[in-house]
Formats: C-alpha cells, structure tokens, sequence
C-alpha cells in the first residue's frame, strides 16, 4: 500500500517542484504563438489565430496529463506550426490589404493622368479650333481686299478710259502720260492757270485720285522760243502750277512732284507754229510702277 | 488454479500487444498528409525559400511515418504524419505570403512608375 503510495504520488510531486520543464517544442510552441499573437495576424485572420490556440492547448493539456509522453513533443511541434501559419497567412492578408492599396492608387493616378492628357487634348483643340477661325477670317479678310484692290483697278481703269475720250492718253516706257496742252492751260509767257482750263484739270485730278498706288510726276515744256532759261524757269513754274492745282483738288501732295525740262524734250518740229503749239504742253505721268507704301 | 494462472498470463501478455499493435493504420492522415503536401507544391512552395525547408521536411516526416507503418508503430506513424501535414500547410501559407508580398511591391513599383510619368 505505502508501495502503491509512494509510485503514485512521486510523479506529482516531481511536477508540483518543477521537476518536468516543459520539452523544447512547447517552449517554441509558446513563443511562435505569442510572435504571431503580437501581429496583424489578431485583427487579419483570428480564425487562423484561433486555430493555433487550440492547438497549443492540446499540447498544453497533454504535458499537463503526461509530461514524459511523446505526444507532448509532436502535438507542441504542431501548435507550433499552426502558429507560424497564422502568422504567415497575416502576413499574406496584409500584403493583399497592401496591394488593394496600391491598386487603387494605381487607378486614381491612371484617372489623373488620363484627365490630365483630356485637358492637354481639349487645350490643343481649342487652340487647333481659334487657329482655324483666324485662318478663315484672315482668308475672308484677304478675299475682301482681293476685291477691293480689283474694284479699285477697275474703277482706275474706268476713269482712265473717260479721260481718253477729251485728252491724249497714252503708254510709254514711263508710264500713262496725260498730255494737256499748253495753250489751254496758260496764257503766253505766264503760268497762271486759265479759268477754262480747270475743267479739264478737274477731271485729271478725279482720275488720278482713282490711281492710289502710283505715283505721279508733272512735267513743263516749251517751245524753242526764247532762253533756255527763261523757259526752263516758265516750264518748272507751270509744271508746278499743275502739281499745285491738282493737289488742292485732292490729290495726295506725297504722291506727286513736279519738274520743269523747257525746250529740252520737243515731241514736234520748231520750225512752224502746229510744231511749237504741240511742244508746249504739260504732261502728267503715272509711274508704271505701284508705290512701296502701298 | 493452473488454469486461472494460465488465464492470468495470457491476459498479461496479451495487453501490452493490444496497446503496440492495436492502432489501426493511420490512413485517414496518410491522405492528408499527402493532400497538404500536393498542395503545398502546387502553391509553388518548391519555388519559395521561405517554403521549401517546410515542404522538405513535411515529405521527411511523411516518409518516416510510412516506416512507423510498416514496423506497426501506428500511433507513432499517425503523429508524424500530423507533424508532416502541419509543416505542408505551413509551406502552402508561406508561399502565399510571398506571392501576395510579391504582387503588393511590384504593383506599389507600378504605381510609383505612373507617379514619375505623370509628373
């Protein structure tokens, strides 16, 4: 009995006095639950977690009933694992949580740049859209001074025709040449234009102010009569007599200039009075030329 | 009284075989083991270092507990199978840890790529 006793109680004692330490797997077992206790693994996936409890409960109740059994050692090195699952499957569960993270800001930062490149696009149409409008307008505009110009031509033409109906209009190297003669435009020896002639002057300055673009020259002549420079100095003053009268008429002062040449450029024969009465004349050039101004 | 002595001694002997040889056959967790273990390769744990010492030592335990078997060590045989069953679970957990950490970095990469573009 006292045998029986003594078998029974000895094992208890050993365990009450510390002498069964835990195996080295519970030890780890502890410490793995623990570690993963301390993890995202609590609020990632308690299931898991709950799993690894259990399982080191078992091993915990077995070294509790049988500290020397083998079991203890093989269910200890399974709660461990359960453990290091649970923590490991946390740590999947966060990196998942992580990449969702990302994702999303992958999708924000996508809609960004593509709202962005939307802007750029919608910016380069606009400005695509005001480069054709000003296109148009600067082709309307062109179209309406393309007609302006040809109907300011035609008018220029039209009063040059008219004009050619009552004086000598003709072409050369230097241009239209309107030739007036000198009889009617001045008495002899003065240069003082004759109230008869401002008619004809009238008419020259409305046609030469359809000419906007040319420019004009008035030129003296004479006879041979006389010094040369007496009639140098007549056909300057006549010359600009014209260039005066037409300006007051309205023609621009800017685009007109007067010379005198004398006797120095006859376009008829001295010698009988017809010759004489042609050479002494006025003619009034417009340039071949347009002006740089316009 | 002979008769009771040699009842007594069959009883004797017959009980220590019961508890060896009376464990049936840990089949039902040879084929989770095996199941744990055929997972853990699918879920690429071979490929993982953070897996394969699991997966090896899970294949390990698996082998040895065939061994227990076939010295009729059943009980023996049926918790290093458990053994090997925990470490095949572990290896497929593992793998799935660092394929999901894997995935988390490069997409955060691609997000950071599309950041600098966008700048």
């Amino acid at each position: 009995m006292i045998g029986k006793l003594f078998t029974f109680s000895l094992p208890a004692l050993l365990v009450a006095c510390g002498a069964h330490m835990p195996p080295r797997e519970l030890v780890d077992a502890r410490a793995a639950y623990d570690h993963a206790a301390a993890t995202e693994s609590t609020s990632l996936v308690p299931a898991e977690l709950h799993v690894a409890k259990e399982s080191l409960d078992v091993a915990e109740h077995k070294f509790a009933d049988d500290p020397d059994s083998a079991d203890v050692r093989d269910s200890a090195y399974i709660a461990m694992r359960k453990a290091q699952r649970a923590e490991a499957l946390g740590n999947a569960a966060a990196a998942t949580d992580s990449k969702r993270t990302a994702e999303r800001e992958r999708l924000r930062t996508q809609s960004a740049i593509i709202e962005n490149q939307q802007g750029k696009l919608a910016n380069a149409q606009d400005q695509i859209a005001k480069e054709r409008a000003s296109l148009a307008q600067q082709k309307q505009l062109t179209e309406q001074e393309r007609q302006a110009r040809l109907a300011a031509e035609k008018k220029a033409a039209d009063a040059m025709d008219a004009l050619s109906k009552s004086l000598a209009v003709k072409a050369d190297t230097r241009g239209t040449v309107i030739t007036l003669s000198g009889g009617v435009l001045f008495a002899t020896g003065q240069a003082a234009i004759l109230p008869g002639a401002q008619a004809q002057l009238n008419q020259v300055a409305d046609a030469l102010k359809t000419q906007a673009e040319h420019h004009f020259t008035v030129e003296g002549h004479t006879d041979n009569q006389g010094t040369d420079a007496i009639n140098n100095e007549l056909s300057n003053r006549r010359a600009n007599a014209v260039r005066d009268y037409l300006v007051v008429r309205g023609v621009a002062s800017e685009a007109i200039t007067a010379q005198g040449f004398g006797s120095t450029r006859p376009i008829a024969e001295n010698r009988t009075p017809e010759g004489r009465a042609m050479n002494r004349r006025v003619e009034i050039i417009v340039d071949r030329a347009v002006t740089a101004a316009n | 009284m002979t008769k009771f002595r040699t009842g007594l001694l069959a009883v004797a002997i017959a009980a220590p075989l019961a508890a060896c040889g009376g464990t049936p056959k840990p089949e039902a967790r040879m084929a989770s083991s095996e199941g744990a273990i055929r997972g853990a390769q699918e879920a690429g744990a071979g490929n993982v270092p953070q897996a394969t010492l699991y997966l090896t030592l899970a294949q390990e335990e698996r082998d040895k507990a065939l061994q227990l078997v076939k010295d009729d060590e059943n009980h023996r045989a049926a918790m290093m199978l458990a053994r090997s069953e925990a470490d095949a679970e572990l290896a497929v957990a593992l793998a799935r840890a660092a394929h999901a950490q894997n995935e988390a970095a490069q997409t955060t990469e691609q997000v950071q790529d599309l950041k600098e573009k966008a700048q």
